[in-house]
Parts: structure tokens; sequence; C-alpha cells
């Protein structure tokens, strides 16, 4: 079912997400899924709609803030940034996703070896 | 958390803000195609392809905006509001059920938190200690005995774990005016007691050391609630003398006592007519000790643990001082200390009734939700299209068990409501019939507690009621029920099997309380139909108290008892103190003929003393048995004189007469005269209906000359019809003569029953509502199998089976659940029946007598309830039934 592909797909992108916003300060929506894009190297393809999604939790969270601005070329624009709160998540996350994944790596290592 | 919270007022704001936000998006990616060489028409498609649907994008901000906000809320609320305006017989009967069992046991809550949980007025109560007497020998006291000053005092100075120690003793007296004296009960204090307890004036000072001395008491403080109720409040009375009988000197109100504060027992007074533990303390009198009786056991005493200091190691090293002290004296030998916290001194009573009662109340809620639980579920099956359509329409489960569980808490509210309605009701009614059954009972307001209490019993008992339904629209799968498109109001075996186990439960809890009122009933039964051994009827009684001096005692009781006698309607008058069933008498120690001197104290027989007037046994019934009955010539000039009754002669001559032989009140000494027994009476249950009779005394009141005594009148027709006409005649006599307390002999003894009499009451009515609700619940449970096995029955009946089948068939339904219940409710009913124990009288808590009755009685009753429905099922007319499947 779609629903339970895209909640994984959704923590992942929450972490993105900070971790976009860590390392270039304020962006919005636009640039945040045009950096993911360009990072990813186009390996995911996403709704771009489901970063604001995304984007509405983590400000629930209190993990990033928003206020209006103008884009580069004078639209209205929302630009989102992290707080406090959301770097100590994001270290938090980081180390929990390099555990998880390393894990995750060794068990399929043991897999091929067999 | 902020964006949630503008969910509540910002939804559109939002909205629109979240539009712009998309709108900018996408123009941003269109230009970024363009600038990557796309057709700007396909440009734009293509954006909004990589967008993803913005329909579902703002339908799904809107939902996470508001998961759980108050406009979600509102709606439910509105649209339950709506469906229970819709169908209101089911909201009525839901709402009523849910209204019977939280006003029963907030009712009973109220009681509770006003009696038992409101703690006394004192300072950290519970490092508070009744030091109370035991013998060492571990055999029960005769009767009650205080501590000497010599040694609470040495307990003062040595006891390291105790903070100080503080004696007290219960006292009496009137306030004399000149339109009918007033009673006051008092305490007499030591030194240290207010600033031990805690205790602090509302107006003027407390005592100070000056107040304590030797000689006329100068100074006395006033109970805050006697202060309003005789003076009205009015603060010009601190520094006022007021008139007290028995005092030589009139003492100065130096201050007014804070509000709410009540005695501490005082075993010794207890037998005293108008002492009353429960009630708050009007007037309080600085005691010093008497260096001349030192070692007299005067004083009740009370102490308070240092922090930290547990109550076992305050009474071994109080155990041990008080062993060496009895070891230097004779006079203090044979006893020991006990501690009694405060606390659980006073709540002994009202836990012994409250919490019993509290139990029952909680079946009955239970009982209650049991039946709302059934009421919401059946409704929720005859929903099930609805709740399917809803989920098919996309309502998420979530918000579907949201809407359930809402319905069942507005369900809850209001019947919370009502049911708050009847427990103010029915707290008032406590107050006014459970006067003498519950203490302290005129601390209890049905306010904000009531209130509190019934409110949160709604919300427990909507989670109760709720949570079934609401389970099962978690679970509901739209696709089998719309595909069924079955009739309504049917259920499938699990719900019909569910909902048996509630009324089987149900049925369980309510014999569970049928029981206990059975059990009470048989007790009062019982206790009707014991021989009291004197007459209870066309008795009118009341303290009647000369507050002028010892001079006038005399005089006044010989006028007042002519006059009284002579009103037309008055067969015999007599004064008596002792009488029956008021707990009233004197204990008294003594030595009997016959009967080895006591060696110590401990020893020395106790019993109980009464005194009365000639005509006192002619008119209470109790019969001569031997000698003669008192003379108006037994007075203070003649010799002493005494009768006892047919117990006494049983267990100090057995088989030989106790006329003619002597006892010496106090003890024997040289020189002293003892007092002649002339006379025995029969026996009487004078103490207690539910004790057998115990030896008994009587004085002639002219010896004995009480200060407290009741008047006794005996009359031709309705005693109460000459109330008025004695009290004329005693204010005749003296105007400021107190005439308090007036009441029939029968008032007495209901009185005297009367925590059992309430305790049946309070068991009896919520059985009958227990019942009445199991009953309606059963019904609707086999009504519902009827409903739902209307194609069986069709069929059974086309391949032939009779009417008569078909009702046996049902009946046999209804008799498997009742049954089983009752059996359930046997053995529960086994184990609660046992916190009845203390009430029950010539009847076990297992009575099978009971048992039987209580068992077949409703599973008659619950038959009753099948019938209706079996009927229906009877009636079942096969063609019809088919073809309507």
């Amino acid at each position: 079912m779609t629903a339970d592909r895209s909640e994984v797909l959704q923590g992942t992108l929450d972490l993105m997400i900070l971790k976009t916003l860590h390392a270039l300060g304020p962006l919005h929506g636009f640039g945040i899924a045009r950096r993911i894009e360009q990072v990813s190297e186009d390996v995911l393809t996403l709704n771009e709609g489901t970063v604001y999604t995304s984007l509405l939790r983590l400000q629930q969270q209190g993990w990033i803030a928003s206020e209006w601005g103008t884009s580069e070329n004078n639209r209205k624009a929302r630009f989102y940034s992290i707080t406090q709160q959301g770097r100590k998540q994001l270290a938090v996350e980081t180390e929990n996703w390099e555990r998880i994944s390393g894990v995750i790596g060794r068990v399929l290592r043991l897999e091929a070896e067999k | 958390m902020v964006s949630k919270a503008r969910g509540l007022f910002g939804q559109k704001e939002a909205d629109l803000e979240f539009g712009i936000e998309t709108q900018t998006h996408l123009q941003l990616l269109t230009e970024k195609f363009i600038r990557q060489g796309m057709d700007p028409k396909d440009a734009w498609s293509a954006a909004r392809r990589q967008f993803g649907n913005t329909t579902l994008l703002r339908q799904r901000h809107r939902e996470s905006r508001t998961l759980l906000s108050f406009p979600n809320l509102f709606l439910d609320l509105r649209y339950g509001l709506r469906m229970l305006w819709k169908s209101p017989a089911f909201t009525i009967v839901a709402a009523l059920t849910l209204a019977l069992g939280i006003g029963a046991t907030s009712a009973v809550f109220s009681l509770i938190q006003g009696v038992l949980l409101t703690p006394p007025p004192y300072q950290k109560p519970q490092q508070l200690m009744l030091i109370q007497t035991a013998r060492t020998d571990g055999k029960k006291m005769d009767s009650p005995r205080g501590w000497a000053t010599l040694q609470w005092m040495e307990w003062n100075q040595k006891l390291g774990s105790f903070q100080g120690i503080a004696a007290y003793d219960w006292t009496f007296n009137f306030l004399i005016r000149n339109d009918g004296s007033q009673s006051m009960q008092g305490m007499e204090i030591s030194k240290d007691y207010f600033r031990l307890m805690g205790l602090k004036t509302a107006l003027g000072r407390g005592f100070d050391d000056s107040d304590f001395g030797q000689g006329h008491v100068k100074s006395i403080l006033l109970g805050y609630e006697f202060w309003k109720r005789t003076f009205n409040g009015n603060p010009q009375i601190v520094g006022q003398t007021i008139r007290i009988s028995r005092w030589d000197s009139s003492p100065v109100v130096i201050g007014i006592m804070e509000p709410g504060v009540r005695f501490l027992p005082s075993p010794g007074a207890a037998k005293e007519p108008n002492y009353d533990v429960n009630a708050t303390v009007d007037l309080w009198v600085p005691a010093d000790p008497d260096p001349k009786f030192l070692k007299e056991p005067d004083w009740n005493v009370v102490g308070r643990l240092r922090d930290g200091v547990t109550p076992q190691r305050g009474l071994q090293e109080l155990a041990a001082l008080t062993a060496n002290e009895a070891s230097t004296e004779k006079k203090f030998e044979g006893f020991t200390p006990q501690l009694e916290p405060i606390t659980d001194e006073m709540n002994r009573d009202g836990r012994r009734i409250l919490l019993p009662l509290l139990g029952a109340a909680a079946l009955v809620l239970l009982i209650a939700c049991g039946n709302a639980a059934a009421l919401l579920l059946v409704r929720g099956l005859q929903r099930q299209q609805e709740y399917a359509v809803r989920i098919a329409m996309g309502m998420g489960r979530i918000g579907l068990v949201r809407q359930v569980v809402t319905e069942g808490l507005l369900l809850a509210l209001l019947g919370g409501a009502l049911g708050v309605g009847l427990a103010i009701i029915a707290v008032d009614l406590f107050k006014v019939i459970a006067g003498h059954a519950v203490p302290r009972l005129d601390g209890v307001t049905a306010g904000w507690t009531v209130l509190g209490w019934g409110l949160g019993l709604a919300v427990l008992a909507a989670f109760f009621a709720g949570a079934f339904p609401a389970f099962r629209a978690f679970r509901l799968n739209p696709m089998e029920v719309l595909k069924d498109a079955g009739p309504k109001g049917t259920a499938g075996i699990g719900e019909r099997r569910l909902l048996r186990g509630v009324a089987m439960l149900q049925t369980a809890l309510t014999l569970a309380l049928l029981v206990g009122a059975g059990l009470l009933i048989r007790t009062m039964m019982k206790i009707a139909a014991v021989p009291s051994g004197f007459s209870t009827s066309r008795i009118l009684t009341m303290s009647v108290t000369d507050v002028q001096s010892h001079a006038s005692w005399a005089p006044f009781h010989k006028q007042a008892l002519e006059r009284v006698a002579a009103i037309p309607g008055v067969q015999y008058a007599a004064f008596a103190w002792g009488v029956p069933l008021t707990g009233n008498n004197w204990p008294a120690s003594m030595d009997i003929e016959g009967q080895p001197p006591a060696a110590k104290d401990s020893d020395m027989i106790a019993l109980p003393l009464r005194a009365a007037t000639p005509d006192y046994f002619k008119l209470m019934g109790l019969a001569l048995v031997d000698g003669r009955e008192f003379r108006s010539t037994d007075d203070e000039k003649a010799p002493t004189v005494a009768i006892v009754n047919q117990a006494f002669t049983r267990r100090y001559f057995p088989n030989r007469n106790s006329v003619g032989r002597t006892i010496w009140l106090g003890g024997r000494a040289p020189n002293k005269p003892g007092v002649l027994i002339v006379g025995e009476i029969a026996n009487g249950r004078t103490d207690d209906l539910t004790q057998e009779p115990t030896p008994e005394v009587y004085l002639p009141l002219w010896q004995a000359q009480a200060f407290s005594k009741h008047l006794v009148v005996r009359t031709t027709a309705d005693p109460r019809a000459v109330v008025v006409a004695v009290e004329r005649e005693l204010r005749a006599v003296d105007p400021t003569a107190a005439i308090e307390n007036v009441k029939t002999l029968e008032q007495i003894r209901d009185d005297s029953l009367a925590s059992r009499t309430f305790a049946m009451h309070l068991l009896t009515g919520f059985s009958v509502l227990g019942s009445v609700l199991t009953l309606v619940g059963i019904y609707g449970v086999i009504s519902l199998s009827v409903a739902s096995r209307r194609r069986e029955l069709a069929i059974r009946s086309a391949v032939g089976a009779q009417q008569k089948d078909i009702r046996r068939l049902i009946f046999g339904e209804g008799f498997r659940l009742i049954a089983g219940g009752v059996l359930g409710g046997i053995a529960l009913a086994v184990i609660v029946s046992r916190v009845l124990r203390s009430f029950l009288f010539e009847v076990q808590p297992g009575d099978p007598a009971t048992f039987i009755v209580v068992g077949i009685l409703f599973i008659a009753v619950g038959l009753l309830a099948c019938w209706a429905p079996a009927r229906r099922a009877g009636k079942v007319d096969p063609l019809e039934a088919l073809r309507y499947e």
C-alpha cells in the first residue's frame, strides 16, 4: 500500500530537509526541493508537494521555524530555517541513521556472503 | 504547536498561505523547466506532475493541522448532539441509566469526602496519637480508664519520641438563661493542649499560663459554632462574663475558637446523656491538675510524635516508662498504654458504614455502565451501515472512533449532569435520615464536591460504556457491511455473546447487592423480634436539668414530678439516669458481698449504675422479681439501697437471692456503710438490643442525685400530645430549667439502630435500582437475540416447531443467562457479604436461606423480563420473515 511506503520516505525526507536547512541556512520549499534533487542525482524522485507536508510536520515539532520573504525573482515565499531544537534533533537522528544503516549494511553483506 | 493552535482560529488563513506557497513553487518549477528548454504549456503540466496532487496535499495539511484540535471536536460534538437529539428514547434511557449509577456513587462519595477525607483542623493530624489504656494481662477492660496526672506529666518530661503530651477531659454544663438554659459540651484541657494540637482562636486570645490555676475558672473560650448559634456571632461577647451552672463564679469569655473543632474521645464520659464525640466543642475550659488527686486516673491523654518517629517506637518508649511507673506505684499497676492515631479513631465508625455503601454504589454504577454499553453497542449495530458509508467516503478510522467516543462522552456528561442533580437530592436526604448513622454528617455539603465526583465518574462511565462500541467501530469492515446490506437491528453471534456476557455480569453484581440487602433485612427482622424486656410504646423522654443550685435539686424534682404526673393523659412520670438504648449509664467499680476484694484497681468489679425514681420500673414494664421497688422515702436521709437485675443475681449469687446482700461502691473500706440490695427486677436489653442483658445496679435517684437525667413519662395516648403541657409544668417550677432532647422511647430505639437501618435502606435502594437496570438489560439482550434470530426462528417454525417450542427456546436462552449470572452472583456475594458482618445480628454472612430466596426470586423476575421477547418470538410468521429476508 502506498501509505506504508510514503511513511518510510517521509521519515527520511524529514531528515534530509533538516540537514539541508542546517547546511545551507534559510531556504524556501522550492529551494529545498532543488537541493535534494541535486544531491540525490535523480536517484530519488519525489512528489515535491510532500516536501511541504514534511515542512509542516517539522514545524509542528518545533524543529524548524518559518517566515515570509521574497524569492530570487520577487515572489512571495516562505523561508524555513532550522531551530536550536532542530539542530539537536538532527544530531540525534544522524547518529540513529548511521547506526541503523551500518547495521543494515552489515546484515546485507552477511546475506551476500552466504 | 503554534500552527496547531492557529488551526483553531486561522483555518482559512492557513489555507490561503499554503495556496500561495504552492503557487510560488509551481511557478518557479515551471520557469525552471522553461529555462531547460521546455515548451511553456508542457512545462506547467510537468511542474504539476512533479509537484503531485495539490488538492490531496491541501487536505492532508488541513488534517495534520487539526488532528486533535477543537474544530473537529466541535464538529463531533455537534454531530453527536444531533444524533442524540434524533433518537430521544435511546438518549433518555441511556442518560437516565447512567444518571442513576453516577448519582448513587457520587452521593456516597460526597459523604466519604465530607466525613472521612476531610482532615480535622489540627496541624499534621497524622502525628497525633491518642494514648489509650489496656490491661497488661490482655483481658478486656470492664470500664474505660484514663491516666493519672503523675503519669502523663512524667511522660511529657521524659519521652524523647514525642514532641509533647497533653491531657483533656469532657465536661458538661449549662449556659444559664431565664427562658430555659442551654446545654454546653466542653473540653477541659491542660496547658499544652492548644499548642500541641495546633489550634488557633478565631477571635480574642487563647489561654496563657495565668489562666491555669486552682480555684474558680476565670476564663473560658467558646466554640465557633456555639458562638454563632447562641450569640449570633456577636464579637462583643469577648471580654464579657457568662453564667454557667454548677460554677460558683462567672467566667470571662476571652476568645472564640476557630471553626470545625470537634471533641477527642473521652471514653470515661461516653455514657453521659449529652456526650457526643462527633459534635463541635461548645466550651473550652483551662484545667490545672489538682495536687490532691495526682494519682487518680482522670485524664485522657493525647501525644504528638516527633517528625519521622513511628508509632511503634513511640509506644515502646512509652510502655517502658509506664511499666516503670507501675512498679513504684500500686495504683498504676495492671495497665499499659496503647497508641491509636487520631484519624483512625475519628474515622472508625464512618469507615465501617460508608465503605460498604461505596462498594454497593460502585456496583450500581457498574451495572448502569453495563446497560449503557449494551445500549451503545446495539445502537452501533443499527448504525453499521452509516459507519461503513462514512469509512467508504474516506473518514479515517481514528475519526470514526473519535466520533463514537464523543457520543459516549456526551451521553455520560448528560447522565453525569442528571446524576449530580440526583446526588444533591440524595445527600440532602442522607443528612435527614442518617443523622445518627454517620458521624459528623453536619460537616457534609453537597456542593462542588458532588459536581466534581459526578463529572469524574461520568468520564469514567463514558470510557467504560464507550469502549466496546469504539473498539467495534475501529474493527468495522465496510466492505462486509455494505455487501451484506442486511436488516438493521440485528447482531451476529459474537456481539450477542458479548452482550450476554455483559447481562450475566450485571445479574451477578445485582445478586450480590440483593444478598446484602436481604441479609440486612433479615437482621432487622431478627432485631424486631428480640424481646427487649421493657416497653417502648407511649413513652416520652426528655433531658431535664435544674441549673440553679445543689439546694434546689430535691425540691425542683419532687415538685416537677408531682405536676407532670397530674397532667391529664399522663399515666406515670419518673426521673431516670440511664434510660434504655440511650447508651447512658454510670460505669462504677464496686465490691460485692461474697466476692473476693480486688487486690489491685484493674481487678475491681465494674458495673453500670443507673438511678430512678419509684415509678420507673412500673412505667418501663420491667417486672419486679424479688424484694421491693424504690419508695419515695429512699432519700438522702434514709440508708442507701439498690435494686439489681436478674443477670446480676445470676452472675454473683447463682441459685441464691441477691436481696438482702450488700455492695460497696468504689470499694470496701473500714467503717464504710454498704448499699443494701432491696429488690430484683427482670432483665432488659437496656444497653443495646443486640446484646444479651448484662448485670445492672439501680440506685434511688433521691439518693444518687444525678445532675443529668431524663424525665420519662408514660401516657395513655400519643406521647407527643403532652409535650407542650409537660414543658409548661416544668417551666412553672423553674423557668431556667433546661429541657432538651425531647424524644419518644421509640425514636430512641430507632436511633440506636440507625446505622443498621441506614445501611439497610441504602442497600435496599441500591439493589432495587440495580435490579431494574439489570432486568432492562436482560430484556434488551433477549429482544435483540429474537430480532437477530428471526430467520432461524422462521425456519424452525416452517419445519414444524410449535409456538411453545420457540418460546421454550427463548426462555431457555434467558434462563441460561440469568442462572449463570445468579451462580456467579452467589459466588461474589459469599465474598462481599463479609464486609457487612458487623451490621448483622443472628444472621451469618453466608446465610443459606437468604441466598436461596434471593436467587430464586431473581430468576423468577428475570424470566418475567424474557416473557415479552419470547412471546414475540412465538409469533414470528415464517412466510413473512423469510420473504423479508
